[in-house]
């Protein structure tokens, strides 16, 4: 079975796909910090910020459909979060927008930012594991002191995740092709219990042969990798560029924050 | 020089209870392809882990005349590579590269003879291509090849195979029959498609209810019309009979 898979471009060539992991990750982690810390009543200046991921975006030749898709698809849980902002914040402001001006509440701003903050870092975040293997990923994580027996579970968990979500199709599709009326939700949730169980008990399985195909190859608990990353002088220019682009965007702005 | 495998009567009982074999004694010569035949659930998985040191009975078995004890069972899974069932259990990496490279990198290999050790074996199961894209990205017939390439690049002198041809198409089930035939290593592989052992054995061991019923030349076996429907089995197709 095929699946949409979020790092389905990460395959690609471009110039962002060529940089190292550890660089892009690291620019990504410190550009998703500034973006959360900025103050709530900044749209503007979250709309110069998303220059950024959307070049890498542009840079790296990942439709911004796939993007917006897959953002669109995790919105769910933040617009619970910033629809409730109107709700419990009601003191008035006046918005302006070049001549024109509004009121408004400061819950509504709130809500704005929080699905604009969200919607710059998805961006990054995007950027980063279309442009870059999930490998050279793990990899460069290790390389930046990542616990390994946390790198060896991600790994595990990008491999089977596929596996898992195949079975689990499996089970329901041999439940939609023997459910010929809808028994009540007592039952149904009897039955999706089962299937759970049903998934469980075979994840526990799959478990223990991967543990007999890790062990037949002479696994003894200690990892090893073979690590392919080198850093480059395209690397240190991106990372002057990004650098560059949070700080010129942080001087700009300062004298607004104030 | 010591067979590749040797079990003296051989037994083995489940958690439960149950017994899954039964005082099997064998002896596989070096060079010899051997199919386990048998019924589902005649025990041809558990003596295929048994030979891997995965699970302890009563009886002795031998890989290359060491016995299998936990002090020397680093060295007999570097003589005896072991392809489970399911490949997606085999290839358990983030990528095919590194899938290969996990056999000898646990060897303590330098990174330069593990290169070439993958680059052969893909380039052996015809994957060479393939070496960046994750296992999930294969076809079923590529990720059963892949799970062949880990075992190969580990270089051992006794590959098991359990259930190779399962879920393959006739032609990717053709091309493992090609690389299998090809290759130089002992084998022992469990199926229960006569077609398929007929068209790599040279030697046949019939398993039902966890004991051996017959054991010999393959062609003699598995043209046994009798025998074989006995034990619930088929006797393959001229055209794979040919090939014997």
């Amino acid at each position: 079975m095929h699946h949409a898979h979020i790092d389905k471009f990460s395959y690609q060539d471009s110039p962002i796909h060529r940089l190292d992991s550890r660089v892009k990750f690291i620019v990504v982690l410190i550009f998703t910090a500034v973006v959360i810390s900025l103050p709530r009543t900044s749209l503007s200046i979250l709309a110069c910020y998303a220059v950024g991921p959307f070049a890498i975006l542009v840079l790296g030749k990942i439709p911004l459909k796939f993007a917006f898709k897959h953002i669109l698809l995790v919105s769910p849980f933040v617009l619970v979060l910033a629809l409730s902002c109107p709700l419990y914040d009601k003191t008035p402001v006046t918005v302006a927008f070049g001549p024109f001006s509004w009121q408004s509440s400061l819950g509504w701003m709130r809500c704005f930012v929080i699905l604009g903050k969200f919607v710059v870092t998805m961006m990054a975040l995007i950027a980063l594991v279309s442009t870059t293997r999930f490998s050279d990923l793990l990899t460069g994580l290790q390389r930046l002191g990542l616990p390994k027996l946390l790198i060896i579970q991600l790994g595990f968990l990008y491999r089977y995740i596929f596996v898992l979500i195949d079975r689990a199709h499996h089970i329901l599709r041999a439940r939609a092709a023997r459910s010929m009326r809808n028994l009540g939700l007592k039952a149904e949730l009897k039955i999706a219990a089962a299937m759970v169980g049903s998934l469980f008990v075979r994840s526990i399985d799959t478990a223990e042969h991967i543990n007999i195909a890790m062990q037949a190859r002479g696994f003894d608990g200690s990892w090893h990798t073979l690590s392919k990353l080198r850093i480059r002088r395209r690397d240190l220019l991106f990372l002057l560029t990004a650098a560059s682009f949070m700080l010129g965007l942080y001087l700009l702005v300062k004298p607004v924050l104030q | 020089m010591p067979n590749a495998i040797e079990l003296k009567n051989f037994s083995y009982k489940y958690p439960d209870g149950t017994v899954a074999l039964s005082e099997i004694s064998l002896s596989v010569e070096h060079g010899q392809k051997l199919a386990l035949i048998g019924p589902n659930g005649a025990g041809k998985s558990t003596l295929l882990l048994a030979m891997a040191g995965f699970i302890k009975g009563t009886g002795e078995v031998l890989v290359d005349g060491l016995q299998i004890k936990k002090k020397n069972l680093k060295t007999v899974r570097t003589l005896l590579g072991c392809c489970l069932e399911n490949p997606d259990d085999q290839l358990f990496m983030p990528t095919l590269f590194d899938d290969v490279a996990f056999g000898p990198l646990n060897m303590g290999l330098e990174p330069e003879q593990v290169k070439t050790r993958v680059a052969d074996a893909l380039r052996t199961v015809g994957l060479a291509e393939m070496a960046d894209k994750p296992p999930h990205h294969l076809s079923a017939g590529q990720k059963r090849a892949a799970a062949i390439a880990t075992i190969l690049s580990m270089t051992p002198k006794i590959i098991t195979l359990d259930e190779p041809d399962g879920n393959l198409d006739p032609r990717n089930r053709n091309n493992l029959i090609k690389l299998l035939a090809g290759l130089p290593q002992t084998l022992i592989i469990a199926t229960c498609n006569m077609d398929f052992a007929a068209a790599i054995a040279d030697r046949a061991t019939l398993l039902d209810k966890g004991r051996i019923i017959a054991d010999g030349d393959a062609k003699k076996i598995m043209s046994d019309y009798r025998l074989m429907t006995e034990h619930g089995l088929e006797v393959p197709s001229k055209k794979s009979k040919s090939r014997l």
